[in-house]
């Protein structure tokens, strides 16, 4: 299957199954326009965005969509949830886009969109206590932090992969809306504090607060494993 | 400052910033003389590290590869969807406040809480005072104005006296009233006189002349 081909499936231009969008019309070249449009930068595509092409708008969602999925799914431990979340974060960041002021990245500002999003939601379903999660690649096992962290832990006890899988999040979802979404973005996506001050518009020293009282409540929960 | 002397929890605060080397030497050097004296900050570090490694199994929980295939197919449906049901103004309000984080919404709403509080607070005074007009409660005029209250005894025609407190003094002569500059009349010479039958008094015209305040007398 060429470039092309795989492009125009995942934007579904030409494909028989899906109806005619109504909202913008794809603009013929459409396969050749959606290639070009992939190696552009994310202010280029803003733009085109603004000038009422969808097709740009496409690329921002190919290129975010997993990272976007990732840190909302950590948050809420629910598959369909994340996706939910994702989808209409999406769906807001693409009818608002006029107001974006261009004073951060594309990306801080859909993030921030999809956090703010998911914090207001965990609140109003504080009582709800569904995990829907996806499953661990095997490929982790042979990770070398992996291996040393199960040695350190199976002398105590055995312990299995799902077993951690279920406690880590157990003890995820205990944690305040805030502290969660500081340690999912530190310690699980892996970004930095000044990322995420600007994501949640506060100073570094509250992430790193934040960031010091969520480990403690979470050293509590987790300390046979530690 | 001497290492030991560095409050632990500050110093815990630091670790990430430290294994990520975003410190100047001289603070990093501090934080790990810190380290090698102190057990507690040196067990926490430990802890620390070993909650990371935990965490980053959570780095490896994904959706099947398939997952996303249709993420873009789907995205468009939902739009077509929102498109087909537009949601009325208010409601694109209640979701464009719910896009913003809540803290900075609840400052313009206290805001705007207060301006409608404090313009209500003005009209309801001014309609108070209108409601009552000269001959009645002169205390309710002087919190209307800033302007001292001053006595109801007939001025002489040379002193004058502001606006305010003139209209707050019970009937008074047909003849025009000295305001500083502005000459106020009684409307009675407009046959404008309310149910009570005290007159009301209106500004007939206004010169260039600036306002004096003279108190003449003051009664207690």
């Amino acid at each position: 299957m060429t470039t092309l081909t795989k492009l125009s499936e995942k934007f579904g231009l030409g494909s028989p199954k899906r109806e005619p969008n109504p909202v913008t019309p794809p603009v013929a070249p459409v396969n050749e326009q959606a290639a070009d449009l992939e190696h552009e930068d994310d202010e280029s595509l803003v733009a085109r965005t603004r000038r009422g092409e969808q097709g740009a708008f496409d690329v921002l969602v190919q290129r975010y969509k997993e990272r976007l999925y990732a840190t909302v799914y950590h948050m809420t431990s629910n598959h369909e949830d994340a996706n939910d979340l994702v989808q209409d974060s999406l769906i807001k960041a693409y009818k608002s886009i006029h107001s974006f002021k261009g004073q951060s990245s594309f990306y801080t500002w859909v993030y921030r969109i999809a956090v703010n999003r998911t914090i207001n939601f965990i609140k109003r379903r504080k009582t709800r206590n569904h995990y829907s999660l996806d499953d661990v690649d095997s490929n982790i096992q042979s990770d070398p932090d992996f291996v040393e962290l199960m040695s350190h832990v199976t002398p105590r006890r055995e312990v299995g992969l799902g077993e951690l899988q279920e406690k880590l999040n157990e003890a995820l979802q205990k944690l305040s809306e805030t502290h969660r979404a500081v340690v999912t973005m530190h310690d699980v996506q892996g970004m930095t504090h000044a990322d995420i001050a600007k994501v949640m518009k506060c100073s570094e020293g509250t992430v790193r607060s934040r960031l010091f009282y969520a480990r403690q409540q979470l050293q509590g929960i987790l300390s046979e494993y530690l | 400052m001497k290492w030991m002397d560095m409050d632990c929890k500050k110093v815990q605060r630091r670790f990430d910033d430290l294994a990520e080397g975003r410190l100047s030497e001289a603070v990093s050097r501090q934080l790990r003389r810190h380290l090698e004296e102190c057990t507690d900050c040196r067990v926490q570090q430990q802890r620390t590290a070993r909650l990371q490694q935990l965490l980053a199994i959570k780095r490896s929980e994904r959706p099947a590869p398939e997952y996303f295939n249709d993420f873009l197919g789907e995205f468009h449906q939902r739009l077509q969807a929102e498109a087909a049901t537009q949601p009325a103004w208010w409601q694109r309000w209640a979701t464009s406040v719910s896009a913003e984080p809540t803290r900075t919404w609840r400052y313009a709403f206290a805001g705007a809480l207060t301006v409608f509080v404090a313009f209500g607070a003005i009209t309801s005074r001014v309609i108070l005072s209108a409601s009552h007009p000269a001959g009645g409660d002169a205390s309710q005029m002087a919190s209307v104005s800033s302007e001292p209250l001053f006595a109801s005894a007939p001025l002489p025609a040379s002193h004058s006296m502001p606006t305010m407190a003139v209209a707050s003094v019970s009937p008074r002569p047909a003849e025009p009233s000295l305001a500083g500059g502005q000459v106020i009349i009684p409307a009675v010479a407009h046959d404008d006189v309310d149910e009570a039958g005290a007159p009301r008094y209106v500004l007939e015209k206004i010169t260039d002349t600036p306002a004096r305040y003279e108190v003449a007398s003051i009664h207690f």
